[in-house]
């Protein structure tokens, strides 16, 4: 068989052709497909990343109040029996100082609050079996 | 011929961008075509790689450095372009790159634009056994007739290195002619 040797062959072409005008028409088309990038891609694209990043903050700010408004509302509502242990356990009031800081407002509101009725009081002292101790105090 | 920074100025500068644009066509289209078919073969998918190089061109022209000449850098970005495009459509009909190549070679006698016989055929199968670098040397040194400094610049290899790399594939391509 004979050697087959690329250099003592004529020049093999590589036999690709193209269509008639292919290049004329490649420049036509190439053209008209980046002056189309750039006139109209470009700006709607920004334009449009504006107003999501708009609409997204909104959307974020939206969600939040409810939970905005729970937390607000969980943190300024101290119930009365929070307060009173606090002021029992974690601090050193005594009765003496509350009563230092009572006005005559408060007084006569806590007057009003313990009036009690002859009968009531009667119930009290016959049932308290401490009563004796209570009158020589 | 004008200076290549003050060219690539008017490529930026979109009073003259369309003029220069048409001016790298002119220049370049013909080669790149050759270069991506040589790559891919057929006349339709060279078309669409061509489309997509110089678009790419077009997008990154601003990045453009200047470190390496225009024309390697758009070689180098058709060449990617090209590899691309057979790996991800040799990925798509589940077959290897090769076997892609291959069937392409067996359609190219019925392909209206390829004008070439049996001794053509022959050479492209004998090519597709080549690794990937040796099928690059060879096409660009053979085919497309380029300088070992050019494809030095386009591939980022050495001289000597191409030269042993062309070497090699035309002993390899010998040996198939002969014994096929």
């Amino acid at each position: 068989m004979k050697t087959f040797k690329l250099e003592n062959e004529p020049k093999i072409k590589s036999g690709f052709t193209t269509p008639e005008h292919y290049f004329n028409d490649f420049s036509a088309k190439i053209l008209e497909e980046i002056n189309q990038t750039q006139t109209k891609v470009i700006p709607l694209y920004k334009r449009k990343k504006v107003w999501t990043t708009f609409a997204a903050a909104a959307v974020v700010v939206s969600l939040m109040i409810p939970i905005v408004n729970h937390y607000r509302s969980a943190s300024n509502d101290l119930d009365a029996a929070t307060l009173e242990n606090y002021i029992s356990y974690q601090s050193n009031i005594n009765q003496y100082d509350l009563i230092q800081k009572l006005d005559d407002k408060d007084i006569q509101k806590l007057n009003s609050n313990i009036a009690l009725e002859e009968e009531t009081l009667e119930d009290i002292l016959s049932s308290n079996p401490n009563i004796e101790h209570l009158i020589t105090e | 011929m004008i200076d290549e920074k003050e060219f690539i100025q008017q490529l930026l500068d979109p009073k003259t961008q369309n003029s220069a644009f048409q001016k790298l066509l002119s220049d370049y289209q013909k080669p790149l075509y050759s270069h991506i078919r040589n790559i891919v073969l057929s006349h339709d998918d060279a078309d669409d790689v061509l489309q997509n190089t110089f678009v790419k061109v077009f997008q990154h022209l601003k990045n453009f450095k200047g470190e390496s000449k225009l024309f390697s850098w758009m070689y180098r970005i058709a060449t990617n372009e090209a590899l691309t495009f057979l790996n991800q459509k040799a990925k798509l009909n589940g077959i290897t790159a090769e076997d892609l190549q291959n069937k392409t070679i067996d359609n190219l006698k019925a392909d209206v634009y390829f004008d070439g016989d049996e001794i053509q055929i022959k050479l492209q199968k004998a090519i597709v056994t080549l690794p990937e670098k040796q099928q690059l040397v060879f096409k660009m040194k053979y085919f497309e007739e380029l300088k070992y400094e050019e494809i030095a610049e386009i591939l980022g290899t050495s001289v000597g290195a191409l030269k042993a790399s062309y070497h090699h594939a035309v002993k390899k391509i010998e040996l198939y002619v002969t014994s096929n």
